[in-house]
């Protein structure tokens, strides 16, 4: 029997499968999973504190972790994380605050928050791989 | 002023859409099949094709997508003329609401290459190839591209938009000093289109509870009138972890205003309110 | 069913009514928010200044009573931020029944997290 419009749901329309990604909402996503990750390596650094309270054992095998590539290529993911998490807070302080609302800022200061985060993390880790050096 | 666009900034685009699967958390009913495509008209030089989301609740079929190419030469420059050419000249059946087609009934609201605008003041020039014209993202569809609007304007409802007084009415008006009444400006704009709240993703996954920008926005607009005088208990009834606090200053709402008014701004202005009187 | 279905918009609009509440979680995670830029700054730029340091160089950092207070403010911060983060997605995103059980084993685990992150900063420093 087909079913009368009374009784058949209506049908909701699409919403994240057709809105364009705007740098708005890619940004807020954004800040929202680097917020994620970052509580992942919280985790991480609780877990360095405790192999550094533990000995000089411990504290090795985890260095030797973090050294590896695929622990270099994590510690450089939670930096860019970082950066990119820190500068986003603080646009939304600064929203918050009730500053920076016209469409124009929103756009520049995204647009920086993303340079920023790029920047702040390769000086980061070129100051990081040339002490390094100096230290060995 | 017509505003063409919130496009005021140059924007990137990144992606085109989010990098979902099509039917993501989509029920079975309203997942989207493949429609029928409309035979250009003959003899016309210029052509742009629309792919129009429809639904027809009459019969037992999914909504689908329709191509229609329409004549630009026998058609007026706006996305609704557009729209009602087709339905002039192809498918009467093409159901959508429409009235002013000046930008100020707010009824033609709907989703239009991706972002919500009106239709009477979107120009047809600037649409990609082929254009897509959805309705109004994350709605309960009743046909074609009118969406059921019940739950949005009993969650404006629920803010009693309309002016609340202890002192009794006086024998003229209600006075009101031009500072006071300037502090109106970007609120009562408003047309209640929805464009803001339908393309807010916090009100896609919480729009039960959450009230949206449109009508926190006119939330602070009796909140900002100097005239009304509950301001206290219009602050007790927005103050909450769902109705105001699911905005997390996303701004696609300010991003896609037809109006170029400021919703993110409203709704912060609130919470600056409710901040400043702890303290 | 019926009965959900024939309430009133305004009915299912109002809901369960306002909480009255909510100020507090969003300004303690602006707070928190603000207290974290020093402090994480502070603790990348110690670590990149002992990149490729030994043990005893980087202990004797760790030691500091300087050190030992920054990293126990840094481990509260963090970890009262991160709670009030993660409260809002499980809230935004789950509408189950997980989501009370998901929020408490969320609360229940950083605080762990922090009070073990706290006595291993405070082992190293009073420690033998």
């Amino acid at each position: 029997m087909p079913s009368t419009p009374t009784d058949r749901p209506r049908p909701l329309s699409p919403n994240i499968q057709i809105y364009r990604p705007q740098l708005t909402s890619v940004l807020s996503i954004a800040n929202r999973m680097t917020g994620v990750a970052l509580a992942a390596y919280a985790v991480a650094l609780v877990a360095w504190l405790v192999s550094a309270a533990a000995g000089p054992a411990a504290y090795t095998t985890v260095q030797s972790l973090i050294g590896s590539w695929l622990g270099r290529l994590l510690l450089l993911g939670c930096t860019f994380c970082f950066f990119l998490h820190l500068c986003g807070g603080i646009r939304h302080l600064a929203w918050d605050a009730g500053y920076g609302f016209s469409l124009r800022a929103i756009y520049a200061s995204g647009w920086t928050a993303v340079a920023m985060s790029m920047t702040l993390t390769a000086l980061t880790w070129v100051v990081g791989i040339v002490l390094a050096g100096h230290g060995q | 002023m017509i505003i063409q666009r919130s496009d005021e900034v140059p924007d990137i685009t990144l992606l085109k859409r989010f990098p979902v699967p099509r039917n993501f958390g989509v029920s079975a009913g309203s997942r989207i099949g493949k429609g029928r495509t409309w035979p250009a008209p003959g003899g016309a030089a210029r052509i742009r094709r629309f792919d129009v989301y429809r639904y027809d609740p009459d019969s037992d079929g999914n909504p689908r997508i329709d191509t229609f190419h329409v004549d630009l030469d026998d058609c007026g420059p706006m996305v609704l003329d557009a729209l009602i050419w087709i339905k002039n000249r192809i498918d009467p059946s093409l159901t959508f609401r429409r009235s002013c087609r000046e930008g100020v009934c707010g009824s033609c609201a709907m989703n239009i290459d991706g972002t919500n605008w009106l239709a009477c003041t979107r120009f047809i020039s600037d649409l990609a190839t082929p254009a897509t014209i959805y309705p109004l993202a994350n709605m309960s569809i009743i046909k074609d591209l009118v969406a059921d609007l019940t739950h949005l304007f009993a969650q404006h409802r629920l803010v009693e938009p309309w002016l609340r007084s202890r002192t009794s009415a006086p024998e003229r008006e209600r006075l009101q000093s031009p500072d006071e009444r300037h502090r109106l400006d970007g609120l009562y704009e408003c047309i209640m289109c929805f464009c803001c709240t339908s393309g807010c993703p916090s009100h896609w996954w919480n729009g039960d509870r959450f009230l949206g920008p449109a009508v926190l926005l006119q939330a602070n607009r009796w909140l900002t009138d100097s005239r009304d005088e509950a301001t206290g208990e219009r602050l007790d009834d927005l103050e909450d972890p769902f109705r105001l606090y699911r905005c997390h200053t996303i701004l696609n709402c300010t991003r896609t205003c037809p109006k170029g008014l400021n919703p993110g701004k409203a709704i912060a202005d609130i919470k600056k309110m409710l901040i400043e009187r702890r303290g | 069913m019926t009965r959900t279905q024939m309430r009133s918009a305004l009915g299912k609009a109002v809901g369960l009514g306002s909480a009255r509440d909510g100020v507090e979680n969003w300004l303690l995670e602006r707070v928190s928010a603000v207290a974290l830029i020093p402090l994480t700054l502070w603790f990348t730029v110690s670590t990149v200044m002992h990149a490729g340091d030994d043990y005893a160089t980087v202990m004797a950092w760790l030691r500091r009573p300087v050190t030992t207070t920054l990293m126990a403010l840094l481990l509260m911060a963090l970890f009262h931020h991160t709670a009030l983060g993660l409260q809002v997605i499980i809230e935004d995103y789950v509408h189950s029944r997980m989501k009370v059980l998901l929020l408490v084993g969320m609360r229940l685990g950083c605080l762990a997290m922090a009070v073990t992150g706290l006595v291993a900063t405070l082992k190293i420093a009073f420690g033998a």
